[in-house]
């Protein structure tokens, strides 16, 4: 049922849900997401088409190095755009926070509709493939998903992470024991926007071309999907929601016409059944302690 | 370890068991999804059980391009019971049987590259579709990586051919078709020279056209008064219309997608606008009727297709449409979605009648599917046609339409005023 094209297009899914959940574990419910991934998508597609130096061949082939480089530059021009913005858009709170947010995702799809480089509504397309085959795509995406995931698990025990905690159950008292509240947000921030950047340098190749559409409003909602089904109190849950939101319209062909209704009800019954999400505190718990009990 | 760990220490042991757990599931669907290539198999004799060559269709059946996809759905329906028909009538003529495998492609790129990998494990023969431009910029390139022909039905971009030697085309790109319909409304009101364009700024598709309208305007001398952006999916366009009104425009050209085009053109009658309307192929669908009602009638466009072309394919074609649509006339998609049909039946024979199928793996029979497609002429609801050596179709005919309304306003039809002969259709 899924071959390996679909596999990367999940992996990336689960990449994007990282990069919501990044903010919210700090608490802020920022959905800039596909802003950043636009970037880092659109400075990948510039790159490889326009610049000869990365070595994209006539017979549209790319060397992985370049692709290396690429991943480096767009998660930096990400990071260093969500540092520029974070301190002004931090400041604003819960559902502000979240519609400012909605606007920097609209004023980057804008821009890059308009600007007279991006290729206009057409985008840019004839993007160089660093590999032959979908499968190709598999080793970076699963490497950087990896990363992202080894980084999530260690800040739970880092003084980064535990204050992120702090902020997340009451910023207030955190910011009586003397947490820089705006650092430690602005930084998930940064990290949030990395990851989305570096995401979209690898979906601009997967996907062959690159245009405005790729970041909307849309994308937004549809990674905050990720999040609330996976779960939000643990950085697994928006990993196997973006898997599993991702896949599911395609599990669900052999249903015809009616897949999408059955999605649709997917995402209406997961957060009723499951409020917390799929994947939660208490569940890893669970898992943590078992075959532990029969020892004690 | 302590025997009691903390919860901290519980949720992490549990975290790493859930995340090694996730690894392996990927690891071992990545491990399945290597599973062999069918390109590799050999093709059975054509009557042998699995003799039959599958093909695939992915169109837009959800998303902003469903009411597209609907259009395309029953043409390559329709095709495919004509053909069935026809090779039941003379098996010789038609000695492989050919089945159809058709997906919703969405609506964006991501779907439409699912779609695409999920026929080619599988071992479809060859491809028809996406239904977007923008879609087959992201799809066209897997399936010429891996050799397999794709007819696009419906991708009138510039650049859809050259994406490589397997990506061919029956939909005429815009550059041949747009400025016929300028050519029309010059010939009736030959004193005009205000002109007002509106197109969609943010569709690949409209953005394109409207290029092709401007560089058609400037051969004939007339630079528009004023360029008016809207975007895909907007519904009230009064502020654009009241900039553009004063300015007394003679001719208003649309390039829009058919729902915000239909409300436009309503929107613009409305308001006052008496003049003439020259649409582009975005409204090239019978779907407009519903939004746009009495205040359709007149506008003009140029088309691919005629249901007024008076052909034996094209009566045939009409024929079957009418069992399953009754009265209301086919529009350009679904003649184009059953053009891609038709070509890759009709080549499909011709290379198993001529031996080319016999002994060979389903990638040399993709190959030469490919150059058999490409050499071939048809005779199609859409006229004679052919293809370039790039993949673009060379067609004939042209049309330019008009539409008129009937009393109650519910209904119309795109009614033939003009008959275009170009040499070389495909540019």
């Amino acid at each position: 049922m899924i071959d390996n094209g679909l596999l990367v297009q999940m992996l990336l899914g689960a990449l994007l849900g990282l990069s919501v959940y990044l903010p919210l574990a700090a608490g802020q419910l920022s959905l800039a997401t596909p802003a950043f991934y636009a970037i880092g998508g659109t400075l990948a597609a510039l790159l490889s088409t326009r610049w000869a130096l990365l070595g994209g061949g006539v017979d549209g082939s790319l060397p992985v190095l370049s692709l290396l480089l690429e991943l480096l530059l767009g998660g930096l021009l990400a990071g260093v755009l969500a540092a520029l913005l974070g301190g002004l858009v931090l400041r604003l709170r819960g559902i502000y926070l979240a519609i400012a947010t909605i606007a920097l995702v609209e004023i980057v799809r804008v821009a890059i509709l308009n600007l007279p480089f991006t290729g206009g509504a057409v985008g840019i397309f004839g993007i160089p493939q660093p590999f032959a085959e979908a499968s190709g795509y598999l080793l970076p995406v699963l490497g950087l998903l990896t990363l992202a995931g080894w980084f999530c698990q260690r800040l739970e025990a880092l003084p980064l992470g535990q204050a992120m905690a702090a902020i997340r159950d009451d910023e207030l008292a955190a910011e009586c024991l003397g947490i820089d509240t705006t650092q430690v947000k602005l930084r998930a921030f940064v990290l949030s926007a990395v990851l989305a950047g570096a995401t979209g340098v690898l979906a601009a190749h997967f996907l062959n071309t690159w245009n405005a559409r790729q970041g909307t409003f849309d994308a937004s909602v549809a990674t905050l999907a990720f999040v609330i089904l996976g779960g939000s109190r643990t950085w697994l849950g928006p990993v196997f929601g973006g898997l599993l939101l991702t896949a599911l319209p395609e599990l669900l062909r052999p249903v015809g016409d009616a897949r999408l209704v059955l999605f649709g009800l997917v995402i209406l019954l997961g957060p009723v059944l499951a409020p917390q999400g799929l994947i939660t505190p208490a569940l890893l718990e669970r898992l943590g302690s078992l075959g532990r009990g029969a020892a004690r | 370890m302590p025997s009691d760990a903390t919860p901290l220490d519980r949720r992490q042991r549990g975290a790493l068991r859930l995340a090694a757990l996730l690894a392996a599931a990927v690891g071992g669907i990545a491990l399945l999804g290597r599973r062999a290539d069918p390109a590799a198999q050999p093709l059975p004799p054509p009557a042998a059980a699995g003799g039959a060559l599958t093909l695939g269709a992915v169109i837009a059946l959800t998303g902003n391009a469903n009411l597209y996809g609907q259009d395309q759905r029953l043409g390559i329906g329709l095709a495919e019971r004509w053909a069935a028909d026809r090779a039941r009538r003379d098996p010789a003529a038609f000695p492989r049987p050919v089945l159809l495998s058709l997906e919703d492609g969405a609506s964006d790129e991501q779907s439409a590259i699912a779609a695409f990998n999920l026929m080619l494990r599988r071992g479809v023969v060859a491809l028809i579709g996406p239904t977007l431009s923008q879609q087959a910029f992201a799809a066209d390139p897997i399936a010429q990586r891996r050799g397999v022909p794709v007819v696009a039905p419906s991708n009138t971009a510039k650049g859809i051919p050259q994406i490589g030697h397997f990506i061919s085309r029956v939909s005429a790109q815009s550059s041949v078709i747009a400025p016929l319909s300028i050519e029309e409304a010059l010939q009736r009101d030959p004193g005009l020279s205000r002109v007002a364009v509106f197109y969609a700024q943010d569709d690949a598709y409209s953005t394109a056209e409207v290029a092709i309208f401007q560089k058609a305007l400037t051969a004939k001398g007339l630079r528009p008064v004023s360029v008016q952006r809207t975007q895909l999916g907007q519904n009230d366009f009064q502020s654009a219309i009241t900039a553009v009104l004063p300015l007394r425009p003679q001719l208003v050209v649309i390039s829009a997608q058919a729902v915000d085009g239909g409300n436009l053109i309503r929107q613009l009658r409305e308001l006052g606008y008496r003049g003439q309307i020259v649409v582009g192929n975005g409204l090239n669908t019978p779907n407009i009727y519903p939004i746009c009602q009495r205040w359709c009638d007149g506008i003009l466009i140029a088309q691919a297709y005629s249901p007024d072309l008076d052909t034996p394919i094209n009566r045939a074609f009409l024929a079957l449409h009418r069992r399953s649509k009754g009265e209301a006339p086919p529009s350009q998609l679904t003649a184009q979605a059953w053009t891609a049909y038709q070509v890759l039946f009709e080549a499909i024979q011709r290379l198993q009648r001529g031996g080319g199928l016999q002994g060979v793996s389903l990638a040399e029979a993709r190959r030469r599917l490919m150059t058999e497609l490409l050499s071939g002429r048809y005779d199609t609801p859409l006229g004679p046609i052919r293809f370039s050596p790039e993949g673009e179709v060379i067609q004939g005919r042209f049309f330019v339409a008009e539409v008129r309304m009937g009393p109650g306003g519910r209904d119309g039809k795109f009614t033939l005023v003009r008959e275009r002969s170009l040499e070389e259709g495909g540019g």
